[in-house]
C-alpha cells in the first residue's frame, strides 16, 4: 500500500471531523495535498494533524463516535487517535485559535478531546477546499502555513522534518503565495521575524536524509525567499 | 491537564525562552552561527582553498564576509562568481552543511546563486 493510499484511506475515515466546518488539515500532509493530483510524494511523516479551532470544539467533539470504528484514542497521548489499522495513518489533533499570540501555547482542557493549542497556529487562515475521493476538505492558505512552520522554534530530528514542510510548501507555493507569506511576515513582531529568517537559514542547510524529500535541489529557493524578507522589514539594531 | 501535555508545554515554553534570548544575542557572539547560516545559505557552492589561493582572490578585489574572523580558529572566507572558481586548479568542493568538511577548511570560497529560479508552482 502506497504512502499516498494510506493518506486517502485517512481522510475517508475521519471524514465526519474532516468535514466539520471550520476544521483544516494542518502540518505535514499539506504539501502532499497540495501537490499536483494529491501526488503524496513529500513524506515527512506518518500522521494527519487535525486543526480543530477552539470556537468548534464542540461540533468536532459530536462527530468523534463516527471515529471510533477506524481509530482510538492514544492512552498516552491525549491528542493522538491511533489507528485499528496499519493501513491508516494516526490521527493528531491541535488547537487552533486566531486570538492567540504566536508566541503562546495553552491546553484547551476537555475530557474526551484536550487540545494543545499552538498560538503559531494563529497565522493560518482557512485555504482552498479539496476534494480528496469525495471527501471535501480544507486545508490553510500556503502562506500563512509556511509563516507558521518557519516561526515555530524545534530542535533535532523533528525540527528538521517541520522544516521539511516548510519547503514542501515553498515548493507548492504560487508567486502569488510569496506575496503574501511576505506581507504577513512583515506584521510580525521582530523577534518572530528574526525566528523565521533563522529557520531559513536552518532549511537551506539541511542535508538529504533517507526516505524523505531531498531540500538541496530547494537550496535557491529558499535563499531568494529569505532575500525577500530581508528586504520587506527593516529590523531594529 | 495530562502530564504529556504539561511536559510539551513546558518545552514550548523553554524553546520560546531561548528563541528570546538568541534574539538579545544577535548583534553579539551567540549570533555567530546565524550570520555565518546567513552567509552560507546565499551560496550555491563552496570550496575549500589554499590560503594562498584566498589572499589572491581577496587581492582581486572579491568580497570577504567578515563572519569569518568572528570564528576561532577565524575563516577567510570570499565569495567569488563561479567562473572565477573554474580556473582555480586546487579548489575542492565541499558540501554546504554545518559539517565537518566546511568547519574545517580555514578559507573558503563561497559561489553565490544566480538569478533566482522561476517558483515550480507559477500558474
Amino acid at each position: 500500500m502506497t504512502f499516498r493510499e494510506r493518506l486517502f484511506a485517512t481522510i475517508r475515515a475521519a471524514r465526519p471531523v474532516l468535514e466539520e466546518p471550520g476544521v483544516l488539515v494542518v502540518g505535514s500532509e499539506v504539501p502532499n495535498l497540495l501537490e499536483s493530483g494529491a501526488a503524496s510524494t513529500l513524506v515527512v511523516s506518518q500522521d494527519l494533524d487535525i486543526g480543530v479551532p477552539v470556537a468548534c470544539h464542540a461540533a468536532v467533539k459530536r462527530r468523534l463516535p463516527e471515529l471510533l470504528q477506524y481509530f482510538e484514542p492514544s492512552p498516552d497521548e491525549p491528542s493522538v487517535w491511533t489507528p485499528r489499522s496499519p493501513q491508516l495513518l494516526e490521527v493528531n489533533f491541535v488547537g487552533v485559535d486566531a486570538s492567540q499570540d504566536p508566541a503562546e501555547a495553552y491546553v484547551f482542557d476537555d475530557d474526551q478531546l484536550p487540545l494543545l493549542v499552538f498560538g503559531a497556529l494563529s497565522l493560518i487562515e482557512p485555504g482552498a477546499e479539496l476534494d480528496i475521493e469525495g471527501s471535501r476538505i480544507r486545508v490553510p492558505r500556503v502562506a500563512g502555513l509556511l509563516l507558521e512552520k518557519l516561526v515555530t522554534d524545534r530542535t533535532g530530528e523533528k525540527g528538521d522534518r517541520d522544516l521539511l514542510v516548510a519547503m514542501g510548501l515553498l515548493m507548492t507555493a504560487a508567486s502569488a503565495d510569496l506575496d503574501e507569506c511576505v506581507g504577513a511576515y512583515r506584521r510580525l513582531r521582530p523577534e518572530l521575524r528574526h525566528a523565521v529568517r533563522a529557520n531559513l537559514t536552518l532549511l537551506s542547510l539541511i542535508d538529504a536524509r533517507a526516505g524523505m524529500p531531498d531540500p538541496r535541489p530547494q537550496r535557491a529557493a529558499v535563499a531568494a525567499l529569505l532575500r525577500r524578507v530581508e528586504a520587506s522589514a527593516e529590523e531594529p539594531r | 491537564m495530562s502530564a504529556v501535555f504539561e511536559r510539551r508545554l513546558r518545552e514550548q515554553r523553554a524553546r520560546v525562552l531561548i528563541r528570546t534570548h538568541g534574539y538579545r544575542q544577535r548583534r553579539h557572539a551567540h549570533g555567530v552561527w546565524l550570520r555565518l547560516r546567513r552567509v552560507l545559505a546565499d551560496a550555491g557552492a563552496a570550496y575549500a582553498v589554499s590560503e594562498a589561493d584566498a589572499r589572491a582572490l581577496v587581492a582581486e578585489g572579491h568580497a570577504v564576509q567578515p563572519v569569518g574572523a568572528e570564528l576561532d580558529p577565524p575563516k577567510l572566507i570570499v565569495t567569488v562568481p563561479a567562473d572565477r572558481v573554474r580556473t582555480m586548479a586546487g579548489a575542492a568542493p565541499v558540501p554546504i552543511r554545518m559539517g565537518g568538511d566546511l568547519l574545517a577548511a580555514p578559507c573558503l570560497v563561497l559561489v553565490p546563486f544566480g538569478p533566482a529560479p522561476p517558483q515550480s508552482g507559477d500558474h
